[in-house]
């Protein structure tokens, strides 16, 4: 693996770990971390969230990460490859742990 | 061949015809840019009758499907759908299904990639006894997919179509005929799917292409929907599925019940998620006019990587986007690849879907 390519693994991985197991605890979602693909639809189909677990996410993101989630941003909750992305975008330059 | 009931419609309209799996499908009606147009600022209609159908009343439906499907029907809500998959017995993919729990029936809805002959068999050889009936023959299924698709079925079926939430049933009439209508789609935009029946399908579909007009509409085929659930990170079966077959590698898990004794193609399903998947599928994308497609090998430094499953031109990012199957360990969004040999054109993983659908900024509880 190229160095570059394990720098961006490094920064992503841990906020994907996190976000899974608190996803699974607080959804109560009957899935082991490795069942969720980071590229699945949170909302709507694939998990099927809904209006209220969405907050719990918006929640569980801003406390972990000390980030806010604007009301109208929809477009950071359309996975968990996007909310990490948002959080990376937030935290540009710093260490990002949750 | 299995040919579409809605043929002469479309045939009249221009429509391009292609076999796929033993059926007839409706490949185009125009260009790819109009009709990605259409779906994505307008509505369009298209015809799914390539899709299998069963129905079979409540009582047995439960006993029939579970074995046979991934998901857990008997957790299936009234009046909602489940989205799932029909396994073989060595656990790769043979069908993408909705099952709808809607009043006194449960309605199975598949894609396949396997004979019409097998899915059938499989599915009747229980459920005859039981009341099953195969509709594929004797309906049609046209699509309504677009940001204004909601305005359409509001047009010809009525106002309460808009309280239905996404993956949901309702039965509607039709020139005295019962048509059911299923709150779904797969290009990030409203969706509906309507089961007619074949005597009343032409007529259907010339209300709804005269509505479908009014809302700056037309008709589109199958083929452009590759391209909207592939943009959208819809699961296409037609796509990334026949490609690579194995549920697990496609992120497909929130489909399956682990829970549930036993299902088609379970146990070959658990010991691999035991086993730890080796494979995983990713969103690709390249630099505007880079050529990307199926078969096309990542590379990261002088390493393969894995390869690309499915592409698709997206308009919104304005360059090639597609899907890798990759080692696990390389299978994360923002890493750089190399496309083809180690020092070929760049190719980032992307976060996907990438984009945001205008139907997601339509409030249809203020309509």
């Amino acid at each position: 693996m190229t160095p570059e390519n394990q720098q961006l693994i490094d920064a992503r991985k841990p906020i994907i770990d996190h976000l899974k197991v608190e996803l699974i605890k607080r959804l109560n979602l009957p899935l082991e971390p490795a069942d969720i693909h980071e590229d699945v639809a949170l909302l709507g189909s694939g998990l099927g969230l809904d209006s209220l677990d969405a907050l719990e996410i918006v929640l569980c993101v801003e406390n972990a990460f000390q980030v806010t989630i604007a009301d109208n941003n929809i477009a950071v909750l359309r996975s968990i490859n996007t909310l990490v992305d948002f959080v990376l975008e937030q935290k540009k330059g710093g260490v990002v742990t949750p | 061949m299995r040919k579409t009931p809605l043929h002469n419609f479309f045939e009249k309209a221009g429509a391009r015809f292609q076999e796929r799996h033993g059926v007839e499908t409706i490949t185009a009606v125009s260009t790819p840019e109009i009709e990605y147009g259409l779906v994505r600022d307008a509505v369009a209609l298209s015809d799914a009758s390539y899709m299998q159908v069963f129905r079979i009343p409540e009582a047995g439906a439960v006993d029939i499907l579970d074995p046979l499907l991934a998901g857990n029907v008997a957790r299936t809500r009234f009046g909602r759908l489940l989205h799932t998959f029909l396994a073989d017995d060595g656990g790769v993919l043979a069908a993408d299904c909705y099952v709808a729990n809607n009043d006194d029936e449960f309605l199975l809805i598949c894609e396949s990639i396997v004979d019409d002959s097998e899915v059938r068999r499989l599915f009747m050889e229980g459920g005859r006894e039981a009341g099953m009936e195969d509709l594929t023959e004797t309906y049609a299924m046209l699509s309504l997919d677009g940001c204004k698709a909601w305005a359409v079925a509001k047009e010809v079926f009525g106002a309460d179509i808009l309280g239905l939430p996404y993956l949901s049933v309702e039965n509607c009439t039709f020139g005295g005929e019962k048509i059911r209508l299923f709150r779904s789609g797969k290009t990030s935009e409203f969706g509906y799917l309507i089961l007619v029946p074949r005597g009343k399908a032409d007529e259907l579909a010339t209300v709804l292409a005269a509505a479908v007009e009014k809302q700056g509409g037309g008709l589109c085929g199958a083929a452009i929907h590759n391209d909207l659930r592939l943009e959208g990170r819809f699961f296409n079966i037609f796509s990334e599925g026949e490609a690579v077959r194995d549920p697990l590698s496609l992120g497909l898990q929130w489909m399956i019940d682990f829970d549930k004794p036993a299902f088609r193609g379970g146990d070959a399903i658990r010991q691999r998620r035991a086993a730890g998947v080796q494979k995983k599928i990713v969103g690709v994308r390249v630099a505007p006019g880079q050529a990307l497609a199926p078969g096309m090998s990542l590379f990261d430094g002088g390493e393969e990587a894995g390869q690309v499953v499915a592409a698709c031109m997206s308009h919104v990012l304005g360059c090639r986007m597609g899907l890798a199957l990759l080692k696990s360990e390389v299978a994360y969004a923002s890493l750089r690849f190399h496309l083809g040999a180690a020092n070929g054109p760049d190719v980032t993983a992307i976060a996907m879907p990438p984009i945001m659908p205008k139907s997601l900024s339509v409030k249809l509880d203020e309509m």
